[in-house]
C-alpha cells in the first residue's frame, strides 16, 4: 500500500454514463474525483446508481461512455488491473458458509496478494479493532448479519490495494461496532487509500467522510464537504415536537411562529428557528409540555440528512408532506 | 504462472473449507448412487447377456461422473449465485480459469470414489473380467472435464431456479434415454441420430472402451468429440465468467 497522502488523485471519473441493455440509465454524466487519503461518501436512494458506479470502477460493468482512471490507468481496458488495485465490499453479505471470519479475512488478504504473515497480522488487527474476537472462529452460518457484514468489511480492508470501495458497510451493524467500523474506514484513508463508501446513514457518514457526493437517478445532485453541502442552513436550528394527538399538533403549529412555517406530520411538528430564538422556543415548548399538550420536544442543528432529503426528495417521493418537512429545516 | 497456481491453491482451500461440512454427505450420497445404479439396473437387464452387462458395468462410472459434473456442480453454482458468492468472486484479482479449475478439482475428486466403487461392485456382481487400458485415467479425466465444463456452462448461463430443472432433465436423459447403460442400437433411429451430436454416448464410449479395450483398440473418435465438447463448455463458461454488463 502506498503511503502517499493528500493531493494526488487516485480515482478520477469523468462524465460517466451507463445505460443498461434494458434501457435503465443508471449513471448519467457522473464526474467524481477521489484523492489518496480521502474518504468519499456516496449518498442516494436505492436505484440512484451507486452500486453501478462502483462496479464500473472495479471492471465488472462496462461504461456506455465517459472515462475512469485509477491512478492514471483505465479499468475498462484492463479489468484485471482494476481488480488488483481496488478492493470491493459488495452490498450482498459475505459468503461465509462453512468458513470462519478469521479464515475468510486471511484467505481474501492472501488472494489479494498479502503474504501469509501479513494476512494473519491484518486479520488480528481488524478482528481486534472491530471487537470481533468472540466470533472469529465461528462458522458463517452461525453468525449474525452484523458480524457477517463486518467480516465482509475486513475482507476488503485486510489487503486493500489503492482504492477501497465499500457498499453499505454499516448495514445490520450494532451502534457500538458501527463507531469502531467508522474508525477503521478513516484508518484506511490515513494509510493512503482512496475510500469510496456507499451509505444511507447520512448522520454517521458526516463524521467520517471528507467529501460527499449525492446521487439521484444516476446524476450527481451535489458534491462537496459536509459543511459546503449544509451551506446557508448551517446556523439554523430545528424545533421538533411530538404532540399529544394530531389535532393538538395542528393547533401548536398555528400558534408557534418560527423562521419558516411549521410542518405537521401526524403527531410530529417541525419548525425551523433562528439560533437566537432558541431560548424562547425551548421555554414555550417546556410550558406546553407541562400543560400536557406536548409529549417530547428537541432542538437540533439542521442536519446533513435534512439537506440530503431536500436535494433528492423523500424516499417515497410522492409524499408531499415529508418533502415539506425537509424544506422546513 | 506462479500467480495462477497461488490463486488456484487459495481458491481450492476456500472451496474445501466452504464445503467441508457437506462434502462427507455428498461423498456418501454420490457413492451410494453410483453403486445403486449398477445394482438397480441389474434387475432390469438380462444378466446372462455379456453386452448388456459390459454396458451396465462401464456405464455406471460414467453416470457417476455425469451426476457430479452435470447435476451437482451446476446446482452448487446456482446456490452460490443465490448466496452472493459471485459478487465476491468476481471482484477477486485472480485468473478466471484458476477459479474454474479450483471448483472443478473438488468435483472430480468427489466423483472418483463413486466411480471406482461402482466399477468394483459391477465386476464382482457380474463376475466380469476386463481388459483395462492405462488410457482409462486420461479418459476418466476427460469425461470429468467435459461434464464439469458443460455443467458450469449451464450453472452460469441459467437462472438459479431453472438450473435445478435442467439438471433433473439431464440426469433422466443420461440414465434412461442415452446409450450409456445400453447400446445405441436399442434406441429408435431418430434418437440415436440425436445422440450423434450429444456428448453422452461419447462419454460412455471413452470409459467403456478404455476399461475393456475392444479388439480394434482404443478408438480416437470419442476423445476428439469430447475434447471439442470440453473446449466449447469451457469457452462458454469463461465467456460468462468474464462478461461485463
Amino acid at each position: 500500500m502506498s503511503s502517499a497522502k493528500g493531493e494526488s488523485v487516485l480515482l478520477e471519473i469523468e462524465d460517466l454514463v451507463k445505460v443498461y441493455r434494458r434501457g435503465a440509465r443508471a449513471n448519467d454524466g457522473v464526474s467524481v474525483r477521489v484523492d489518496a487519503g480521502q474518504v468519499l461518501g456516496l449518498l442516494g436512494h436505492n436505484g440512484a446508481g451507486k452500486t453501478t458506479l462502483l462496479n464500473q470502477v472495479v471492471g465488472l460493468v462496462r461504461p456506455t461512455s465517459g472515462t475512469i482512471r485509477i491512478d492514471g490507468r483505465d479499468p475498462v481496458a484492463d479489468p484485471a488491473m482494476a481488480r488488483r488495485m481496488c478492493s470491493l465490499q459488495p452490498q450482498s453479505q459475505a459468503p461465509l458458509n462453512g468458513i470462519t471470519p478469521r479464515q475468510a479475512i486471511e484467505i481474501m488478504a492472501r488472494i489479494r496478494g498479502a503474504s501469509r504473515r501479513r494476512a494473519r497480522r491484518r486479520a488480528d488487527e481488524l478482528i481486534g479493532a472491530l471487537a470481533l474476537e468472540q466470533w472469529a472462529g465461528t462458522v458463517g452460518e452461525k453468525l449474525s448479519g452484523g458480524v457477517q457484514r463486518l467480516t465482509g468489511f475486513c475482507m476488503a480492508a485486510a489487503e486493500p490495494g489503492r482504492v477501497v470501495m465499500l457498499d453499505e458497510p454499516t448495514n445490520d451493524v450494532d451502534p457500538v461496532r458501527r463507531k469502531l467500523l467508522w474508525a477503521q474506514v478513516r484508518a484506511l484513508g490515513a494509510a493512503g487509500c482512496a475510500v469510496v463508501l456507499v451509505t444511507h446513514n447520512v448522520a454517521e457518514a458526516e463524521r467520517a467522510v471528507q467529501r460527499l457526493v449525492v446521487l439521484d437517478k444516476g446524476r450527481v445532485m451535489a458534491q462537496g464537504t459536509p459543511s459546503e453541502l449544509r451551506g446557508d442552513h448551517a446556523d439554523r436550528l430545528r424545533l421538533e415536537l411530538v404532540a399529544a394527538d394530531e389535532p393538538v399538533a395542528r393547533r401548536l403549529a398555528e400558534e408557534f411562529t418560527g423562521a419558516e412555517p411549521a410542518v405537521v406530520a401526524g403527531r410530529r411538528v417541525a419548525v425551523p428557528i433562528e439560533p437566537d430564538a432558541a431560548t424562547t422556543a425551548l421555554a414555550w415548548a417546556q410550558r406546553e409540555r407541562q400543560a400536557g399538550r406536548v409529549d417530547e420536544f428537541s432542538v437540533t442543528p439542521v442536519s446533513l440528512e435534512d439537506v440530503y432529503i431536500r436535494l433528492v426528495g423523500s424516499e417515497t417521493g410522492a409524499s408531499e408532506e415529508s418533502h415539506d418537512a425537509s424544506l422546513a429545516a | 504462472m506462479r500467480h495462477w497456481l497461488r490463486s488456484y491453491g487459495l481458491l481450492l482451500r476456500w472451496n474445501l473449507l466452504r464445503l467441508r461440512t457437506s462434502l462427507p454427505f455428498l461423498f456418501i450420497i454420490q457413492t451410494l448412487l453410483s453403486v445403486g445404479i449398477v445394482l438397480g439396473f441389474s434387475f432390469l437387464v438380462p444378466r446372462d447377456d455379456p453386452v448388456s452387462v459390459l454396458y451396465l458395468a462401464t456405464g455406471a462410472p460414467t453416470v457417476a461422473l455425469i451426476t457430479v459434473g452435470m447435476v451437482m456442480a451446476p446446482q452448487m453454482v446456482a446456490q452460490q449465485k443465490f448466496l452472493g458468492l459471485f459478487d465476491y468472486q468476481r471482484a477477486m484479482p485472480v485468473p478466471r480459469l484458476a477459479m474454474l479449475a479450483a471448483d472443478a478439482s473438488v468435483w472430480v475428486a468427489l466423483a472418483v470414489p463413486g466411480m471406482v466403487a461402482a466399477l468394483l461392485v459391477a465386476v464382482v456382481r457380474f463376475d466380469l473380467s476386463l481388459t483395462v487400458s492405462p488410457l482409462v485415467v486420461p479418459a476418466a479425466l476427460l469425461v470429468a472435464l467435459v461434464t464439469v465444463a458443460v455443467g458450469y456452462g449451464i450453472g452460469y448461463a441459467a437462472k438459479p431456479e431453472l438450473a435445478g430443472m435442467i439438471t433433473n432433465v439431464i440426469i433422466i436423459i443420461a440414465l434412461m434415454f442415452s446409450p450409456v447403460n445400453y447400446p445405441a442400437d436399442r434406441l429408435p433411429g431418430w434418437l440415436a441420430a440425436v445422440h450423434q451430436w450429444l456428448p453422452f454416448q461419447y462419454l460412455a464410449q471413452a470409459m467403456r472402451e478404455t476399461l475393456d479395450v475392444p479388439a480394434s483398440g482404443v478408438p480416437v473418435l470419442p476423445f476428439a468429440v469430447l475434447a471439442a465438447w470440453a473446449a466449447a463448455g469451457l469457452a462458454v463458461t469463461y465467456r460468462l465468467m468474464t462478461r461485463r454488463a
